[in-house]
Order: structure tokens, then C-alpha cells, then sequence
């Protein structure tokens, strides 16, 4: 039982981890990203169509990912160059995204919201022998794919990038005053567009996580919200990389959970799946509280 | 990390006094057609293209569209009853964006809003008709304001930025509506989980009865006029547009920002709330899952299409109705899935906040901006 639920809330956790720490780069260079579910949909269905087509999973995840470049550069070129406000951007570019993928599976590929590609390759298992049968460790390293283990490399990288490499501190410049970072001569919206890029990239090997690991297809409404559960969770670790993931771990065990009690019955899960959404809100007002006693803020 | 998110989504407008009723119109119209005709074009073509490349016709299904929106007076009808619970949440968000505050949790409150109204409704079947409606709409206005009250209350005293808050409110009160519908309200013997239907004496009657649009636009465009006069005529719609447009100036005159902040979100919350009650008594009759059919982000779309106009709400609420109306039938007689109109919608969002000026313009706008709000 213990060994079942960490093993779901683990798989649960990845798609979530990968595209909170997109989301996380993202807002430290000064953006919000509510685009996350949309590239997460763009990930899961060009991952789908390119390992159907190429039986090859590593090339269905490269080819999501660069969708989901794509996908956020383009983004954050309207945010960055056009001034759009960023949550309505993203707002809308979420209903566009699954506008043109809901058109485009009914009318070109004649399927009422589910693909199904034969011949593709889910992300592989990687079984450790030997370790697969200890009970707790088993459940925790045995039998994952690939994109766990770039989850667990991701962290510390990511964590060491932002604080020492070049990149990592002038992304994180821009983000604390845009202005001040292009007066030092710094190209201060293109390093906001990288970001968006790497935004899109992560989200959507998200979404890849989501249709090639765990169920090998693609459904139109696969991300149900998780692109937002993956922006509560980089508020509440404060766009830092380990605190975010450890956010998405704990996000992804109430998912394991709301799942197991509803095969148990009796509880409502509905409530489970508004816990990160209020874990926000708490964090958001204690911040705010704390910001405002200091007297951080001026204008009310 | 320290940016906000906050902050008026886009530039205001000011408006010039002085002018003749109808010079005044003449000009709104101006700006409107400047302000929104560009997001409309792009859209269009964006939508264009997409039927293009599947193979459709674009003038021919647009031209569809039009007639099916419009083209016999049943169509009408349809199309003004979807325009009904659009012009609620258009005016809810219109509201608070006036006042600089920048809610995306219309939705929520549309949500509670019609579950409280819906519920309260279906016990309502020995009341007299006036009571009968009157009840669960203000139980509905109640539940859709305190469906905001937390973010407002939030923003107000320590500007916590309202905008994830409100955010995360939606999904808050998804679960909330999906969980007390399951555990309390289930309606026994329904497929999808859904309550009971509203009492007949509390539906809101319908306007022309084959048709589906009922008093309830009525009732939108009673509180559209009052908005559009109240933020003109009176001290607090004043204040509204002065700290929409320059916060730190209004605190340093004295304003009543912290009074404008709360009115402005608790505002928006209890519109969504009547939009909600509106759409429960009126059109469905009963709470369902996916009873909001993202309602609250057309209406942002919309709000930001008009610039808080009250002319440009009331036009913008219809062409967003014509196209769900119209979208749902076309696609009985051509193969073009009713996905092609939320195309049209995240296109019309995403450029309606986007500022297409020159590029020095721009330079200089965004200075400002800075100055206004860090």
C-alpha cells in the first residue's frame, strides 16, 4: 500500500516538477507564466505524433520539447515586445492553444478529442535489479522513466546555474528591475524570451511525461490543470528550484492520494484537488503580511 | 522576484469632457473601432488561416456564422441568450479593471454563484414567483461576493497582488461547488453529477417562450446603465477612475484607495455572483459540472475589448454570444468543430492587451508605466 502511493505520487510528481521549474526560471526573470498548461498539451501531443511516427521515444520527447520552445518564445515575444499584460497572454494563449489542438484533432485527424498513434514507444522503465525488491527504496528509485531521473539532475543544475553562471545571474537581474539590467547593456527582453523558451521546453516535456510515461496516448484535456498546480507550486517554493520541486512532490502525493481514496470511496477528492490552490493563498498572504510590516510597500 | 503582476492590463483612456451626448457617442465609437478593431482583424485572421488549412472556405464559414447568429429571429434570440451571462461577467471584470484592480476570479464567483442560486431555487416550490426568484438571487449575489472577499480582503489591507489570488480562487471554488454538489445536492437518478432542477416559480421567464433568452438580459443591461451612469455621476466612481489611472496620486490626494480596492474586487465578485444566479434561474435551471463554460475569461476579453466602455460591453457581450450560439449550430451542417471559436477568442485576448504602437511610443509608454506602479 505505502509502496503503491509512493510510486504514484513520484510518477504524479514529474510533469509537475518539470514544468514548475520551467515556470520558476521564467518568473525569476520577471515573467508569470500561465501559459504552463498550454505548453504542457502542445509537449504531450507532438510527443505522441513523433513517437508513433518514429518508434523512437527520445525523439517523440526532443520534438515536444522544441514545440514547447516554440510555443513559449512565442509567448513571451508578445508579453516582452508588444507589452501585452502577461496573465491575460497567457490566459488567452491557454484557450488558443487548446482551441487550435481541439479544431485540428476533429477535423483533420477525425478523432473526438483522444489520439491514439499505433506503433508508438512510451518512455522506458528503468528497473534497478536488486533494489526493485526492497520495499521502500524499490518504490522510490526502481522502475522510472527516464524523465525522473532528468528531474533529479535538473534540481541541483538548475539550482547551481541560477546562482553562479553568467546566464543564471543576469536572468535573475532582469528580473529584479528590467531597467536597470538593460542600462548595464544587458539584451534584457531576449534573456526573458530564453527564459520563456526554456519555460515552454520544460512545461512541455511536462506534458510528455504526462502522454508518453504514463498512459501512451494523447487526450485534449490530459494536463486537466496541471500547468496551474505547477504555477502554485513555484509561488509557494519562491521560483527556487529544490523548494518548487519538493512543492510538486507534495502536490503530486495529494493527487496519489485523492486517487487511491476515491478507489477506496467515501471521501470526495474534489477537496484534496483544491489543497494546492488554498496552499498559495495562505502563502501569498503570509508573504504579503510579512512584506507589509516591514513596510516594504508603499503604494497600497 | 520582486516584480508584480499588478498593475491596469492596459493603457486608460481619458475621456474628454465637455462634448454634446452625441459627439461623445461619436467619439466612444472611434475608440472602441481603434481599440478593438485590430485585436478583431488579427483574430479573424488567425481563424482564417486555421480553416484554411483544414481545408474550409473562411468567407463562406464566416459568412455562416453571421447568419447563423443572426439571420431569423429564433437565431436572434439564441444569440442574445448566450450573450446574457458574457454581459454579466464582461461588466464584473469591466468593474474592477476601472479601478486598476486586475481580478481574474469573475469565474469563481459566476461558479458559487449559480450552485447557491440553483440549490436555494429548488426549495422554492411554495413560494410566490416574486419571492421565488428574488430569494436564491440574492443568496446567489451573496455567495458570488464572498467568493472574492478573501483576495479582496488581502489586497486591501496588506496588497497582497490580487491577481493569483483571484486565480487560484477559481479552482478553489471548482472543487468547493464539485464537492458540496457531491456530498450534498447530488440529484438522484442524473448521469453526470448535477442538483436538483429550480422550482418553476423560480426560473426567470423567458422572453419570447420557444427561445431561451429570458428576463436575465434585462436584469444585465439594468446593471450595465447603472454602471455606466454610476462611474460617471458619483464620488466613489470617481475615485474608481482616478486610482485606475494613477494609484500614487490618488493615495498622496487623500482617495479612498483602500475603499476603492475592496469595492472594486467585492464588486466584481458580487456581478459574477448575479451573472451566475442569472445564468442558474434563467437558462440551465440547475447546477451541473462545466456549468460555466469559461464565462468569466470571455468576459475579460471582452472588458479589455471595450476599454471599460459601457457601449463597447454591451456590443462586445453580443458578438462573443453570436459566435457560442452560432458556433454550436454550424457545426451541425459543415465539418467545422466549435473549438474554431475559442480560436477566435484566446487570439482577441492575447492582442487586446497588446500595444501596437511605434516602437519609441512604446519606449516611452513603458517609462511610464514603471514610474506609475513599482
Amino acid at each position: 500500500m505505502i509502496d503503491l502511493l509512493i510510486a504514484s505520487a513520484l510518477t504524479l510528481s514529474v510533469p509537475l516538477v518539470l514544468a514548475a521549474l520551467g515556470g520558476a526560471i521564467y518568473r525569476r526573470a520577471g515573467v508569470v507564466n500561465i501559459g504552463l498548461e498550454g505548453h504542457m498539451i502542445v509537449g504531450a501531443l507532438f510527443g505522441v505524433i513523433v513517437s508513433g511516427a518514429t518508434a523512437n521515444w527520445a525523439l517523440g520527447a526532443l520534438a515536444g520539447m522544441l514545440a514547447g520552445a516554440v510555443s513559449g518564445g512565442l509567448m513571451s515575444l508578445v508579453i516582452t515586445r508588444l507589452k501585452g499584460n502577461q496573465i491575460i497572454v497567457g490566459l488567452g494563449f491557454n484557450i488558443l492553444i487548446f482551441g487550435v489542438i481541439g479544431y485540428v484533432l476533429r477535423s483533420v485527424m477525425g478523432v473526438s478529442g483522444t489520439l491514439q498513434v499505433d506503433g508508438l514507444q512510451r518512455l522506458p522503465k528503468i528497473v534497478i535489479p536488486g533494489i526493485a525488491d526492497i520495499p521502500v527504496l524499490g518504490a522510490l528509485i526502481s522502475g522510472k522513466d527516464p524523465l525522473f531521473w532528468l528531474c533529479i539532475l535538473l534540481v541541483p543544475a538548475l539550482a547551481w546555474l541560477l546562482r553562479n553562471s553568467t546566464w543564471g545571474i543576469r536572468l535573475r537581474a532582469t528580473g529584479a528591475s528590467e531597467s536597470a539590467s538593460a542600462s548595464l547593456g544587458l539584451r534584457s527582453l531576449w534573456i526573458r524570451d530564453g527564459g520563456g523558451a526554456i519555460a515552454g521546453a520544460l512545461a512541455a516535456l511536462g506534458g510528455v511525461a504526462l502522454s508518453l510515461g504514463t498512459v501512451g496516448l494523447f487526450s485534449e484535456n490530459m494536463t486537466a490543470g496541471r500547468g496551474y498546480v505547477a504555477l502554485a507550486a513555484f509561488y509557494f517554493g519562491r521560483s527556487r528550484p529544490l523548494p518548487t520541486a519538493l512543492a510538486c512532490v507534495l502536490f503530486g502525493f495529494f493527487d496519489a492520494l485523492q486517487i487511491r481514496l476515491q478507489t477506496v470511496g467515501g471521501f470526495s477528492g474534489d477537496i484534496i484537488s483544491t489543497l494546492p490552490y488554498a496552499a498559495v493563498v495562505v502563502v501569498l498572504a503570509l508573504t504579503g503580511i510579512r512584506e507589509h510590516q516591514r513596510g516594504a510597500r508603499t503604494v497600497s | 522576484m520582486t516584480t508584480s503582476t499588478s498593475g491596469s492590463p492596459v493603457m486608460q483612456e481619458r475621456s474628454k469632457p465637455g462634448y454634446s451626448l452625441g459627439r461623445r457617442l461619436g467619439s466612444a465609437t472611434a475608440r472602441i473601432g481603434r481599440n478593438a478593431g485590430l485585436p478583431v482583424a488579427i483574430a479573424l485572421v488567425v481563424g482564417a488561416l486555421v480553416l484554411l488549412a483544414t481545408g474550409n472556405d473562411p468567407l463562406s464559414v464566416y459568412g455562416r456564422l453571421i447568419s447563423e447568429a443572426f439571420g431569423t429571429p429564433s437565431r436572434v434570440n439564441a444569440t442574445l441568450a448566450a450573450s446574457t451571462p458574457i454581459l454579466f461577467t464582461a461588466l464584473a471584470a469591466a468593474f474592477a479593471y476601472r479601478a486598476g484592480v486586475f481580478t481574474v476570479g469573475v469565474e469563481g464567483s459566476f461558479i458559487l454563484g449559480g450552485l447557491t442560486a440553483a440549490v436555494i431555487g429548488s426549495q422554492m416550490s411554495g413560494f410566490p414567483p416574486f419571492i421565488a426568484v428574488l430569494l436564491p438571487m440574492l443568496a446567489g449575489t451573496v455567495s458570488g461576493g464572498l467568493a472574492a472577499a478573501v483576495p479582496a480582503i488581502l489586497r486591501a489591507i496588506w496588497a497582497v497582488d490580487e491577481v493569483v489570488t483571484t486565480l487560484m480562487f477559481n479552482f478553489i471554488a471548482v472543487g468547493l461547488a464539485g464537492w458540496s454538489v457531491q456530498t450534498f445536492f447530488l440529484a438522484p437518478g442524473q448521469a453526470n453529477s448535477s442538483t436538483e432542477y429550480v422550482a418553476e416559480s423560480a426560473e426567470l421567464a423567458t422572453l419570447a417562450p420557444p427561445g431561451q433568452a429570458s428576463w436575465g438580459l434585462f436584469i444585465g443591461l439594468a446593471l450595465l446603465a447603472f454602471y455606466a451612469i454610476w462611474i460617471r455621476c458619483s464620488t466613489l466612481g470617481f475615485e474608481f477612475r482616478a486610482v485606475g489611472s494613477a494609484p500614487r496620486f490618488s493615495k498622496a490626494q487623500g482617495l479612498r484607495v483602500r475603499t476603492v480596492l475592496i469595492t472594486a474586487l467585492l464588486g466584481a465578485g458580487v456581478i459574477g455572483g448575479i451573472g451566475g444566479s442569472v445564468h442558474a434561474l434563467g437558462l440551465v435551471h440547475r447546477y451541473s459540472e462545466g456549468f460555466s463554460a469559461g464565462f468569466g475569461f470571455t468576459g475579460i476579453a471582452i472588458a479589455l475589448l471595450a476599454r471599460f466602455n459601457p457601449w463597447g460591453i454591451l456590443v462586445g457581450a453580443v458578438l462573443f454570444g453570436a459566435l457560442n450560439s452560432a458556433g454550436a449550430t454550424v457545426q451541425l451542417f459543415i465539418n467545422m468543430p466549435v473549438q474554431i471559436i475559442d480560436v477566435l477568442e484566446g487570439t482577441v485576448m492575447i492582442f487586446a492587451v497588446a500595444a501596437f504602437t511605434l516602437p519609441r511610443l512604446v519606449k516611452r509608454r513603458s517609462k511610464r508605466m514603471e514610474g506609475t506602479f513599482s
